[in-house]
């Protein structure tokens, strides 16, 4: 950050020289707090009604998604425990 | 000292030092997933992790690489890099535009020493928004870099350019050593209106 909690925030320490990898985690911390999205979004103005329709998509895909896993992972158990027993 | 699980292709490698929902610090790490159900796996990976982590950590506590974080400029650290503190160190400003990449050696004060940019190697135009002009404009800076007796640097990137990367991979070909990775790049709060959306 430019002056606050500067080299603190953002900061990704190289161990054993490893250049590489200390970049693919900054990357990878930066992409989950969603700083790279943001950045790239306001290269360019995103008009208001751009904005609301994109928030309206991506809540939609996230419930898509988050019901699709679920239903996958409920669907590949194969252990069960037997619903029918004792009848 | 990332413990990679073989069993488990979750993508997150931090899980062994930061639990999976904990705040910590300036870092805010979400689970990639949002999803319910990855959750449990990720959550439960997260554990296993965490199990073999405590195993391990009394193993691999020999270097001092068990931190991914920066020493806080608080009195604790005993880390010194060619005798110095860390916020002693000098800095390497990496600024990748889209289309350019400017590179800036200063000390910790701010006063520059050396200043390189892909314009300056030579290139021209479209060939100055390439990652290999970025490496080239990194190879002159740590040359005229360790010519001035420089040897660790802490490198401060802004922006998001094609030659991000390859400018420190420059900078390492060229000689410096780089300790540490930070990054600046300007996100406003809203603040100025950028320019219109491109119709391509």
């Amino acid at each position: 950050m430019s002056r606050h909690l500067r080299f603190i925030a953002r900061t990704v320490m190289v161990q054993n020289g490893n250049v590489d990898e200390a970049y693919k985690i900054l990357n990878r911390i930066l992409t989950h707090d969603g700083v790279i999205d943001a950045v790239k979004r306001k290269r360019y103005y995103e008009k208001p009604c751009r904005e609301r329709q994109r928030k309206n998509f991506e809540n939609c895909r996230r419930i898509y998604h988050s019901e699709m896993a679920r239903k996958i992972t409920f669907i590949s158990v194969t252990n069960r425990e037997d619903p029918w027993l004792g009848c | 000292s990332k413990n990679e699980n073989d069993h488990e292709g979750i993508v997150c490698q931090l899980l062994p030092t930061i639990p999976c929902s904990k705040s910590n610090g300036p870092f805010t790490l979400k689970c990639s997933c949002e999803s319910i159900g990855l959750q449990r796996t990720l959550c439960t990976s997260a554990v296993r992790r965490q199990e073999t982590a405590a195993s391990t950590t009394s193993s691999a506590k020999t270097s001092r690489d068990s931190s991914i974080f920066p020493p806080i400029i608080g009195e604790e650290s005993s880390l010194r890099w060619g005798g110095k503190k860390f916020e002693e160190l000098p800095i390497a400003h990496v600024k990748a535009t889209y289309n350019n990449t400017h590179i800036q050696l200063t000390e910790s004060t701010g006063q520059s020493m050396v200043r390189t940019s892909c314009g300056t190697e030579g290139f021209k135009n479209i060939k100055k928004s390439t990652p290999i002009a970025a490496q080239t404009a990194g190879i002159s800076a740590a040359a005229k870099a360790t010519a001035k007796g420089v040897k660790f640097v802490r490198v401060v990137v802004k922006g998001l350019g094609p030659g991000r990367l390859s400018a420190i991979k420059g900078l390492t070909m060229g000689g410096l050593e780089v300790i540490s990775i930070t990054d600046n790049t300007p996100v406003p709060h809203n603040g100025c209106r950028p320019r219109k959306a491109r119709r391509t």
